[in-house]
Formats: C-alpha cells, structure tokens, sequence
C-alpha cells in the first residue's frame, strides 16, 4: 500500500492506483475527456491536471497517468489547477462548441465565455475510439496520422481498413465528435456504420462474434420493421 | 586492419603510429564540414588533390580532409600546419598558391585572415580573436583528425580512455569520476549525468540496459551536435564504450536524424572501424568487456529529441512522449533500462577520464563544469560554433568571439535554446551562461543555439516564427500543447498584422502561463518561452504593433506595407515617384514627392533618406534605390508650379491666427498647412532671414542658398506673415500672444546651442561651438578658422564645420577628431567620404582631454586614444581611453561639434515644462505642450533631429491645431500606411536587372569644389534617373496589384466571333 495525501487528507492505496483513480475513489471529482476505465490511461486532454509537490518544486501533471507515489502531497483543485482547466475549457469550447459534454463541463466551472477565433471541429483527438478500437475491439482500424496541427485520427492513407468490422465502438466512446457517423464517402469513412446503407449485422453469419456498440444501431432499428 | 587483442598490443599499436609520423612534412587542413562543403570545400580538395599530383608533391606535403572547426562564415578555409596559418574564404584559383608557400615555409599575404573590426592581420589562427576567447577542449580535437580515419583518432589520443578505464578503474569508478566531474546533461536540461549513471547501473536487469546518443538535433539555427559527429564520431563511440562499461549497459543506439546524411556516413565507418580494430563488439581490446552500438536513423520530427519519444521511436512506433514517472531508467527501450545523453555529452566523457574529474571540475563555474558548444549565428559577423566555458558572459562571446553586429544596426538580443527558448535583451548581456541563469532569465540553455538579434528583428515575428514551427512540430498528443501552440500562433499572427487590441496580450500570456504548466513533455512545457520571454522582455513592441499599428523592425508586412513609404516621417510615397520616373511621368512623380513634403527640393539634397535605409533592395542583399537622387532628378526638372496645393478652407478677416515660433522646416510647414486650413498664421523668426537650420547651419555647397529661398517663398502665401528679428521670450512670449488675438501658438524654435566638451581650456579665444561657428560664416560671412583646425565629432555638423573650415581663407588643415570608430560616425557616409577626398583628416577612436593655450589663446589639443569597451547603453562598445597614449594635436581653432540643444533659458520662464533632456516637453501624439493652446515640434522638442523630422512635425501640428481650435480631440488612432494607388510596372529585362547598379550622381571634382561654395552634388540623367527607377522591387504592388478579373462569360444568344 501507498500512502499520499490528497488535498490534505491522508489516504492509502494499492500500488499501481493513478492519481485519478485514487481521488474519484475517495470522492474528489476531477472532470476528464480522454479517460474511460477499461481502456489505458492516456492523458491527451490535460482537463485532469493536479498540483503535485510543495513550493517551487510544485508542478501540474495529469492525474490520469501519473502513479500515486509514497508522501506525494496532491492538490485536485487549487487555485493553479482550476485556471488551468478553466483555459483548457475555454480553448476547448473555442474548438469544438457543439458538444454537449463540452458545453456541460464549462458550465460546471463557470466558463460561460471563450476568448479565442470560434472554430467548429468534431474532434478533440482525446483518442479514446483509438483505444477502444485497439484495446477493446481489438482491431487497430484507426490510429492518430500526422503531427502538431495535422493530427487526425483515420486509417492510414484514408483507405478503408480491412480489419474494421464497423462495430461503432469508435462512435460510441467519442466526447465531442457528432458527425463522423454522418460520414458521406464511406470508403473513407472511419466507420460508416449507420451511414453504411447495408449494415454488417444483417449477414450474422460473417460478423457473428462482433461486437457491437452502435446505440441505437440502424440495422437493429430496421429489424424491428 | 588488424584486430587488437589486448590493451598491450593497442598501446602498441599507438606508439608505433605516433613514431611513423614526420613531424617535418607540412600538412594543409581543408575543413569538409556541412558549412563549408556548401561554400564550395569540395571543390578546394579536388583541385588541391590534383595540384599536388601533378607537381608530384605526394612526399612532400600531405593533405588532411577534416571536420567543422567552426568558423563556418570564413569556409571554406584551408589551414596550413605546423604554421598554423590560417586562409579564409578560399578560391580555388588560391590553392596552389596556398600549397607552394605553405611547401617553402612562407605565407600567403592577402589571404590571411584580417579582423574587419581592427584591421589587424593573423599570421596564426590560434591568434585569431574568435579562435583565442575559446577555450576548445571538445571542438579542437575535430582539425585533427579525418573522420573517416580512425589511425588519426588514435593518434591524437583516441580510446586512450577506453583503455584507461578497462585496464584501470572499476565500473563504480568510472561512474564516480563522471559524478565528481560535475558533468550536467548538454542536451539542454541540465541533469547532473554521473547521477543518472549511477541510477542505471543499480538497476538490475535480465534482458540487458540500453544507452542512447540523442543526436536528434532539431533546433533550428543549431547544428553542434551534427558537427561532433561528423567531425569526431569516435569520441561519441568512445564516450559510449565508457558509459556501458561503468553502467553495465549491453547495447548502444546512437539515434541520429536522418538529415544528417554525413553524419551517418562517417557514424557507419566509424563504427565499423571501431569492430575491426577491436575497441567496440565482443571482447573489447580482450578485456571480455562487450558492447555494441547500433545506429537508428530518426524521421525527422522535432519531438523525437524528447527523450519517451525517442524511445519510442526507437522501438519503431509513433514518437508520442509519455508520462514520467516511470522514467527511462527504470522503464525505457521495450521496457528495459534506458540512459539517453546528448552527443556532446558523451563527446566530454573520455576527455574527463583523461583529464581527471576534479581537474576537470575546475573548468567553469561551480555548479556548472566543463565546456559548453554554441551555434552562434544570426546578426553577427563571425557566425559559427563556438565552444566556451560555462559562466561565460553572452557579452563575451558576442563582442570578443562573435565579432560583434554585422552593420551599424545594433544588437538588440539574443535567443538561446531555439524554439524552446528565450530571448535574452542586450541589457542582460553581463548575464553568466550556465543552466540556471539562463532558466531564471527565462530562458533555457537548450542543445545550444543562439541566434544573435538586431534592431532590424521584429520580436513579434520571431515567436510567430518559432510558434509557427512548434505547432508544426508539436506531436498533438497534450491538447493545450496542440490547440495552445495553434491559438499563441493566432494571436502572434494578428499582433504582426496590427490587429486586436492589449486584451489579446493577456490572453496571449494567460494562455502561455497554462500551456507551460499543463503539458505533458519538454517541448509543451518550453512551447510558451519565445512568448514569454519577448512579451516580457519586449512588450512594448507588441504594444506598438497594436496601438500605433508600427513595426520598428520593418519586418511585419501587413503593417510596413511599402517601407520607403513607411520609413518616411511625412510618408511621401517613394515606391510611387520611383515607378512614375520609371514611366517617364515626371510631373505626376513631382505631384506626388509635392503632396506628402513641402520642401521638395531641400529634401532631395540634404534628408537622411530613412527610405533608403529601409528600402527592401538594400536590406534583403543587394543596393538599395537612390530614392533621394531620383527626387534630386525630379526636383531639378519639374517646375513647381505644376502642383497647386488643394486648399481646405478659404481664409477671411475672421479666421482664427495662429502664430507660429520660429521659421525652420517645422514652423515653415506647419504655417503652409495651417494656411491650407484656412487660418492667419503669423511667423516669428529671431533671425533676419527666415530658413532655421537650413539656412544658418547647412552650408551652401550643400544646399545652395536659392534652393532654400524659392521653397520658402512658394509657400509663403496671402494668409502668413513672416516677422524676422523677433526673438521668442525677448520680444514676443506666450502673454503677448494670446493678448494680441492668437488662439494657438506652435513653438519651433530649433535647438541652436551647441554642447561643451566640460575639459579645461575650453574658454580660450580659438574655440567655437560648431553652431556660432557655422552661424558666423552662414549668416554674416565671417571667417572664424584659420590655419590648423581641429573638429571635435562626428556627427553631421562636425563634418559640416570641418568642411567649411577648410573652405575659408586662412585655413591650411583640418582634422576631426571622433571618439568611437568610423563605422559608428553618425554623420552621412557621403559626407564622411567628400570630406575625404576633399582632403580632411579623420582621426576615430581619439578623444580631447583638455586645450593648451598661451596668453589665453588656443596652441595645441590634448588628445587620448581610446580602444573599443563593453556595449554601452546606445548598444554600440563605449570608447575607453588607453592611459600612456596621451598626444597633442597643434591648433589654431578648435570647433566642438558633440550635438546642439535647444536655448530653453527663455522658454522656462513662460511656464513651459522642460524634459530631463533639456528639451522642451510635447507629448509625442499630439505635440502639446503643458499649456494649453501651445504646441511644439522640431529640433526644440527632439533636440538636434533631421530636416524632414522637422518638417514631419510641422505638418503633424498643423492637423492637431485645426482639430484644437474645432474643439475636436486631439488625439487620432494610428493607422498603418500602406500603397493604395496602382502604378503598372515597366517591365524590365532579367540581363537589366542582373547589371543594374545603384546610381551615383555626379558631383564636382574635387579641385574645383575645395574651395568654392558651389553644390558638390549634381543630378542624374534621364537615362540613369529612369534605369534606377527601374531597379526598384515595387514592394507596393503586393498591396495594389489588382486581382486578376474573371473573363466574363458572353451572355446567352450573343454570337462571338
């Protein structure tokens, strides 16, 4: 076991346990996009920083991915904590406006405005369909292509994967994006899934063992007629 | 080669190599370096290779084809040994000059290396200043050696570690000298190495631990790392072998980007030479030590240097960094333990088991030991690599190694670490360069970089530059390093366009402070520097960018527009009577230089022609247009008359008066524009005939008398009155004014008195302040100098005087005496030259002391002679006198030109506010002063300023003034000024444009000018007036060019044919 104290209170946990997992356990909220359990921790978002450390030595890290270590002393909400989540807010809202988990995240901290050239993109690149597609799905359809401001999330050379089984997966974790599922070129499309006109499933021989996590899935709905 | 099978047979080896060697044969040293094969190094081998052949001289003089020795802005240089002669910037018609005098002992004159700062020649190249204020512990080894030979590393005491510490030292040992030696990481975070050594060895591993050369130097501007590996790629392998021996690590990556070709080159022989020769592989020099390297070539990217992500890369994923802990050395390359040092990092790990760790801390500072590289370049004379001990001033490299600034622009920064880093300002110079220093300015010692900086960088554009690579090159992992980088380049984007407002700064800055401290890796976390450091350092020219929408670095193009344009205090559009002159349109070109300036003809003589200075075809590489010679051409052949002022209101009998002090450019322009706005102005001039300093200082020769007198009466109209003989304070003040009607008073009386020297014997007969002397003679035609005259200063009236002087009677010498250098003269260069030719003496870095005399008469001045200090706070090297060289210099006169003031004696007692530079106070916006009703301009507020400075303010005040007696605010946002007007360009030939060269016009011989008054300069031709035009790069049309239209479709049923 490892003891830490995290805003002030002494806690012990098993080694191994992150930052984040030890204080959602003992109730001290900390607000996440990249991180869903079942798949590893990644830490692209940052909106999960905390204050490690005392004095000048003191410095923000993600608590998604940082291992709870021995006396670390941990802060999940002081004052350089919430402005910083505060502007990763604000530059998220700047980015992406549209998603309701965004919208609801800045309200929660009093983020009721952005300062910076309103964009509309449906992607943060948090990089959980990546996970889920490779840890979950166990496929490695999808992957991040690209670096700095030309990192996207695809199949390489945007040609549609063959180890893609269009679970949805991938649509079902995402945080922000609403209209990749509306993909019009489906040979290019991430998925296509419900875009897709002949949705796998129908033929259940062919995908029998796949699992899917499209909700509600157009192929099940046309079942039902 | 024979393989080497114990430490025995390799000291043998050794030995036996060094007494093969003949002392006696001269070798000439060509560098092969990046740097210098793109100068041309190449081609100095091949020709030296074949010149040799073919004298048969192969027993008599060898050859060695080496790495970079770091000069880089002399390549490509041959070196000549044992003379230790040094030729720079060698032909290849030079080589076999080079070879015979190097053959007979003997040396190529000409081709020596000369100091451009002192003139001095080097017959040494360890003499040389670049050379000698290093101290090349690491670097001096690469002209040694050819890379690709590993008998030369040998010889020059290669592996003589490795031997060393597998014959003598426990692996603990060697762990405990490197920790001793106080060693800190060179790849720019500054990790003590000893330590983390020692954290590896103690890790226990089944599957072996790795150690890794970063030689993924990505910063641009910095090129060390790429130099030592290319140049000594054994002392990498060696610091290796020493590393896994002490450590027990089982494999090497040395972990190269793949644009280093020549580095992988010389890395794969090295390394292969190394196996055959047994000092690398199984069974190292017998010893049953064994490691291996092997060599991993990098895609390219910027975050591959960071050390998870090198990892990662190296294992053949995508380079994302990853959260530490765990840290490399407990968890690195698939999953065993991992250390990764810097290339020059692992070049210092043999020369510390050489020298000895404690002999080894001695080199440096405490805290920071050893020796650190620089890639010093940018706006610097001797660009190059420059390797210095730690806790080195940035000033000492920069004035001592470096050379100092390239052009009379002054040095304004430097930026250490690349993008990662900051910007240093020029007064932080005294600042010591070690790791911690530089993190508390700011900054970050990085991999090295330092890029020199002058008044002509815009430090906006350097972090939008720096930005704009980092949100290319951030892996986009962390959001807030990926969108945070994005939005800082947007903001940048927008200041260097002028746009937003002082909320964008603090936005910039908050969003700066978090994107530091939320990322996960080096490159976020150091992202913001260039920001932070230039906003906190420089904020005042973002400031300027937004609210008076300037750039002062003439580098934001959205807000400099044309810079003739923009450089011009009255922003007359050059670019646009440039292209008329090119067209053959010269009335149009006279309407437009007539419109912006009221003193066309005065201007085309004696401006300063700051449009020069700024003109693109100057500063981007070649000559810049000779915009006042065209004007000159203009002026000359257009009459006046063809541009008739456009009047705004009529003035009648109610119109409000405005008087006006003093009748120099300022006063002049501001009566014309204000009688444009339909007031009665009234002209109060102390003198008896009106001009100012146009008159009463500038000489004739330089702007003829007539010149001045028709420009004045042109603008002297119905509506100004002109009162000569009224002195401001004497006969008229402030009271007397507004109680004779006038509702507003402009104050631009000049600035007439000049500064003293304050040394003794300043009051004997024979010493004359430049103005009285000038006066005397302008004005009234007396003769005040007479046989030898010496002229203190060198700024334009000191040339001004000089050449007066030397055109009077009883005059049989002249000298001017100015205490800095030539290059640093604030007079015009022409000036400077025609008083040359015209046979006058210049004396630079001499200063007065104090004035002999008898019976109260001047004799002699004592001089002193000074030498080039430490930069002071005009950014140029303050004169410090060299005690021993006092000297007199015999006199008849002695004229003290060191700047002109304003008289404010009378101005203080009317209750006008006196700034602490003796000037008189008006704010820079609006020209008030602190009473209201009365503005100020000119050389009274500036002190002594240019003509068209002077007449900038005039017609600025005459504005303001309409607006103050409207009761309008005073005060106008900025606008940037760019070209609206399309002018079709001429077209021109690509053989004109190659041929073209600056104009110079004509001037009298010197003969005939040295003792008349007549104009020294002419004009142009047609001929030569229109094919300067044509040289011109018609920056304008970027913003006038109209867009290509769209060919209109025919309307339906409509037949073309």
């Amino acid at each position: 076991m490892i003891t830490l104290t995290i805003n002030g209170l002494d806690l012990s946990v098993e080694k191994g346990t992150t930052l984040l997992e030890a204080a959602r356990f003992f109730g001290f909220p900390i607000p996440t996009l990249c991180h869903m359990d079942g798949l590893s921790p990644y830490g692209a978002c940052r909106l999960c920083v905390v204050e490690i450390g005392e004095g000048s030595k003191a410095k923000l890290v993600s608590s998604c991915t940082y291992p709870a270590e021995e006396g670390l002393k941990v802060r999940t909400a002081s004052s350089r904590v919430v402005k910083a989540r505060k502007m990763i807010l604000e530059l998220l809202l700047a980015s992406c406006p549209q998603s309701k988990i965004i919208q609801d995240l800045a309200s929660a901290h009093n983020v009721g405005q952005q300062r910076f050239r309103q964009e509309h993109e449906d992607c943060i690149l948090c990089g959980l369909c990546v996970r889920m597609c490779k840890e979950q799905m166990m496929a490695k359809a999808i992957g991040f292509r690209g670096r700095g401001e030309k990192r996207s999330i695809g199949t390489p050379f945007d040609i549609k994967s063959d180890v893609c089984r269009l679970c949805g997966g991938c649509i079902y974790v995402c945080p922000a994006c609403q209209l990749r599922c509306t993909y019009n070129e489906p040979e290019k499309a991430i998925c296509g899934a419900c875009a897709n006109l002949s949705p796998p499933c129908i033929e259940k021989e062919e995908f029998d063992d796949m699992m899917c996590s499209m909700e509600p899935c157009v192929a099940c709905e046309l079942d039902k007629d | 080669m024979i393989r080497v099978k114990s430490i025995n047979e390799f000291r043998q080896l050794r030995e036996h190599l060094v007494a093969n060697l003949d002392p006696t044969i001269p070798t000439i040293v060509i560098c092969a370096g990046t740097a210098c094969q793109a100068s041309g190094s190449n081609d100095i081998m091949r020709v030296a290779k074949k010149y040799i052949l073919q004298k048969h001289l192969v027993d008599e003089i060898k050859i060695r084809i080496t790495g970079c020795h770091g000069f880089c802005e002399m390549g490509p240089f041959i070196l000549s040994e044992p003379q230790n002669a040094f030729y720079h910037k060698v032909t290849i018609d030079d080589v076999p000059r080079i070879i015979d005098a190097v053959l007979a002992g003997d040396y190529v004159e000409e081709l020596l290396y000369t100091d451009p700062n002192t003139g001095e020649k080097y017959y040494r190249q360890d003499d040389i200043p670049f050379f000698k204020n290093q101290q090349r512990t690491i670097f001096s080894k690469n002209q040694l050696i050819d890379p690709i030979r590993i008998y030369d590393h040998i010889i020059n005491g290669g592996y003589k570690a490795v031997e060393k510490t597998l014959s003598q030292m426990t692996p603990t040992q060697v762990v405990a000298e490197v920790k001793s030696s106080g060693l800190r990481g060179r790849g720019g975070a500054g990790f003590p190495t000893g330590l983390k050594w020692e954290l590896l060895a103690k890790q226990s591993s089944d599957n072996g631990k790795y150690i890794v050369c970063n030689g993924d130097e990505g910063d641009p501007g910095a090129y060390m790392d790429r130099s030592l590996l290319e140049g000594n790629p054994h002392s990498i392998i060696e610091g290796m072998t020493i590393g896994a021996y002490g450590t027990g690590a089982t494999e090497g990556v040395i972990y190269v980007r793949n644009e280093y070709p020549l580095a992988i080159k010389h890395l794969i022989i090295a390394i292969r030479q190394a196996h055959e020769l047994g000092v690398l592989g199984n069974d190292i020099l017998g010893t049953g030590f064994s490691f291996d390297i092997d060599l991993v070539r990098g895609a390219g990217a910027f975050v591959c240097g960071e050390e998870t992500a090198l990892m990662r890369s190296i294992e053949g994923e995508v380079s994302e960094p990853r959260q530490r802990p765990p840290y490399p050395v407990e968890k690195g390359i698939d999953g065993r333990p991992t250390v990764i040092n810097n290339v020059e990092t692992w070049a210092n790990i043999p020369f510390i088991i050489n020298l000895g760790a404690s002999e080894y801390a001695k080199i440096g500072t405490e805290g920071n030991s050893g020796t650190k590289i620089f890639s010093l370049v940018g706006k610097i004379k001797n660009t190059g690599l420059v390797e210095v001990p730690m806790g080195i001033t940035i000033k000492k490299i920069i004035n001592d190694i470096g050379g100092g600034p390239v052009g009379k622009a002054r040095i304004k920064a430097v930026q250490t670490g690349g993008p990662s880093g900051g910007c240093i300002p020029a007064r932080m110079f005294d600042l010591p360069i070690d790791y911690d220093s530089l993190a508390e300015a700011g900054s970050i010692m990085g991999s090295g970089g330092m890029i020199v900086m002058d008044e002509n960088t815009c430090m906006v554009d350097v972090a939008r530059y720096f930005m704009k690579f980092l949100k290319d090159e951030s892996c986009g992992k962390c959001f807030t390093c990926r969108k945070g980088t994005q939005r800082m380049y947007e903001i940048l984007d927008d200041v260097s366009r002028g746009k937003g407002t002082l909320e964008q700064l603090d936005l910039l800055e908050e969003l700066a402070l978090v994107v530091k401290d939320t990322t996960m890796c080096g490159l976020g976390q150091s992202a913001p520097n260039p920001v932070l450091s230039t906003l906190r350092y420089f904020r005042e020219e973002y400031e300027r960018h937004l609210i008076q929408k300037r750039c002062d670095a003439f580098v934001c193009k959205e807000l400099v527009g044309a810079p003739c344009q923009s450089a011009c205090p009255v922003g007359t559009e050059a670019w646009r009577y440039v292209a008329h002159i090119a067209r053959g349109e010269y009335q149009e070109a006279y309407r437009t230089i007539r419109e912006a300036n009221p003193f066309p003809s005065v201007c085309a003589r004696v401006c300063n022609h700051p449009c020069e200075d700024k003109c693109r075809a100057g500063t981007s590489g070649g000559q810049a247009i000779a915009i006042r010679a065209l004007k000159r051409f203009v002026t000359d052949h257009v009459d006046p008359s063809v541009y008739e002022p456009e009047r705004i209101r009529k003035a009648d009998d109610d119109s409000p008066r405005v008087a006006i002090i003093g009748s120099g450019p300022a006063g002049l322009s501001a009566a014309h524009y204000l009688s444009l706005y339909g007031y009665k102005v009234t002209v109060f001039e102390a003198e008896d005939e009106p001009g100012g300093m146009l008159v009463s200082a500038i000489p004739g020769y330089r702007l003829p008398r007539e010149v001045v007198g028709k420009e004045i009466d042109s603008l002297i109209d119905e509506d100004i009155t002109l009162k000569c003989n009224t002195a401001f304070g004497r006969d008229v003040t402030i009271d007397s004014l507004s109680d004779d009607g006038y509702k507003a008073i402009f104050v631009a009386m000049g600035a007439h008195r000049s500064r003293r020297l304050e040394i003794e014997g300043e009051d004997s007969s024979g010493v004359y302040p430049s103005m009285q002397f000038l006066k005397a003679f302008n004005l009234r035609g007396e003769n005040l100098a007479s046989r030898g005259v010496v002229v203190v200063g060198g700024g334009n009236s000191a040339i001004d005087a000089a050449r007066v002087a030397l055109r009077q009677k009883a005059v049989e010498s002249v000298t001017v005496i100015y205490r800095r250098t030539r290059n640093e003269m604030p007079a015009y260069e022409e000036e400077i030259e025609a008083a040359i030719e015209e046979g006058i003496e210049i004396q630079t870095l001499v200063s007065p002391v104090r004035i002999l005399s008898q019976n109260g008469r001047i004799t002699a001045v004592e001089c002193i002679k000074n030498e080039l200090g430490e930069i002071d706070s005009s950014g140029r090297r303050r004169p410090v006198p060299v005690s021993g060289t006092e000297h007199t210099i015999p006199a008849d006169t002695l004229i003290v030109a060191v700047g002109e003031q304003p008289d404010t004696g009378g101005i203080s007692s009317m209750g006008l506010e006196i700034s602490k530079w003796g000037t008189l106070y008006a704010d820079p916006d609006t020209l008030s002063t602190n009473l209201p009703g009365v503005f100020a301009g000119g050389d009274v507020v500036s002190g002594s300023n240019t003509v068209i400075d002077a007449i900038a303010a005039g017609k600025k005040v005459a504005s303001v003034i309409d607006r103050y007696l409207h009761g309008e605010k005073l005060k106008q946002p900025y606008e940037a000024c760019l070209p609206r007007i399309y002018i079709e360009p001429t077209a021109i030939s690509v053989e004109e444009a190659d041929q073209a060269e600056r104009a110079r016009p004509p001037s009298l011989p010197v003969e005939s000018r040295r003792h008349s008054f007549s104009e020294v300069d002419l004009s142009l031709s047609s001929e030569e007036a229109a094919q300067e035009a044509k040289r011109c790069l018609r920056c304008d049309l970027e913003f006038t060019q109209p867009k290509e239209e769209k060919i209109e479709e025919p309307a339906t049923g409509v037949k073309t044919t």
